[in-house]
């Protein structure tokens, strides 16, 4: 069979996953964690395949590693403290990744936004509602099974797509062409504001090319997006608790 | 296989997304679940970049950025949302919150147990109104 190789890592997360779902009784955690790091090892070997930069390769290797390890522990990990810690360092391994794609004020706000202000905010909640560690609906998943295979079988039919689709540069010039979106021409513009692309390719992740296309190609969203804010922020106002009905 | 690694980027993005739904649905804290929506939006932002890198223009970048904006609003209004279902229930239990059926037909368990912890003011769940003329008769006051 042509893709049964995807099968492998695919069967072996599930397997991890679905045997470290928090239950009644523990399970051996060693187990699990052999397990997950077969998935990794298969899914490197199919997925994976070094670009030939070694340092690139293994800081690649290192986020999205630890990116992948500390998700699959934050929605296993039976205590809410720990999990909301290991959604942080995710988000880490996550900024690392947007760091490698050029994106160094993107992975600064990423951080800035989750791991100094979102996971906080969930752990101020947390510790104050659950004083006592974790309660007895932590240790209960609803529906393992159900959840887990419905979750793999997303990721393995993304995964065969990809496998089937072979890669963009393994294409001939006009099945590529025929692939692409539609090539925006040079002369149409979001605004009046907007200027042509940059041809520098090196520089698309700069304060300068990345704000210059914020504020002229999507000057209308910014405006919108201030507004969702601060509908969102109005919003939040009102639903919390007064004061007055007893704050936590 | 490439020199770009669009697709390893891909991969991750999707691995990411597989791992967020299934926290999503699994989990039974309020607060977990929408840490869980948050790593399903990490995955989308990697693939986003990645595609932003391969093109090399700033769009992918620019969406990200609108990612992490509305993924900010809705962590706030779930924030307080959950504040909220806090102060009625006292638990952070999202089984206590699947009383929307009838009184009379089974509560959905899954597996596990549910802590059907009876709020303490029977009245809790009703909108807090400045009391005028006689209490109504609820449900839980008429048995």
């Amino acid at each position: 069979m042509k893709n049964g190789a995807l099968l492998i890592p695919v069967v072996l997360g599930w397997l991890a996953v679905w045997w470290m779902l928090p239950r009644e009784k523990g399970r051996s955690r060693i187990l699990g964690a052999l397990m997950a790091l077969g998935a990794l090892l298969a899914l490197q070997v199919t997925f994976l395949p070094p670009v030939g930069n070694v340092v690139r390769d293994s800081l690649f290797y290192l986020f999205s590693g630890t990116a992948i390890l500390s998700g699959g522990l934050m929605i296993t990990d039976r205590n809410p403290v720990f999990a909301a810690l290991w959604f942080a360092l995710s988000t880490l391994a996550v900024c690392g990744l947007f760091l490698l794609n050029s994106a160094p004020f993107l992975s600064a706000a990423t951080i800035i936004v989750y791991a100094g202000a979102i996971v906080v905010t969930f752990l101020f909640v947390i510790m104050l509602a659950q004083q006592s560690g974790a309660s007895n609906y932590d240790h209960h998943a609803v529906q393992p099974v159900m959840a887990s295979v419905m979750s793999f079988v997303l990721l393995g039919a993304l995964l065969f797509a990809l496998q089937e689709w072979g890669g963009i540069d393994g294409k001939a010039a006009d099945e590529v062409k025929a692939g692409q979106f539609v090539a925006q021409d040079a002369k149409v513009r979001a605004n009046i504001f907007s200027q042509p692309p940059s041809s520098n390719k090196n520089e698309i992740g700069s304060m300068r090319v990345l704000g210059r296309s914020l504020f002229s190609d999507y000057l209308y969203f910014v405006e919108l997006a201030g507004t969702v804010l601060l509908i969102a922020t109005i919003g939040a106002i009102a639903i919390a608790p007064r004061r007055s009905q007893g704050t936590l | 296989m490439t020199s770009t690694s669009l697709e390893s980027q891909l991969v991750i993005g999707a691995v990411l997304f597989a791992l967020g739904m299934i926290g999503f649905l699994t989990r039974r804290n309020l607060i977990l679940i929408v840490l869980s929506t948050e790593l399903m939006l990490h995955g989308v932002s990697v693939n986003l970049t990645a595609f932003g890198r391969y093109h090399g223009n700033p769009q992918g970048q620019v969406f990200t950025i609108f990612v992490l904006t509305i993924a900010a609003c809705e962590a706030g209004l779930a924030l307080s949302l959950i504040l909220t279902l806090y102060q009625r229930r006292k638990s952070l239990d999202v089984y206590l919150w699947g009383n929307l059926g009838e009184d009379d037909l089974p509560v959905f368990t899954g597996g596990g147990t549910a802590q059907q912890t009876k709020p303490l003011d029977p009245n809790a769940d009703l909108p807090h109104l400045t009391p005028a003329g006689r209490a109504p008769a609820t449900p839980a006051t008429k048995t």
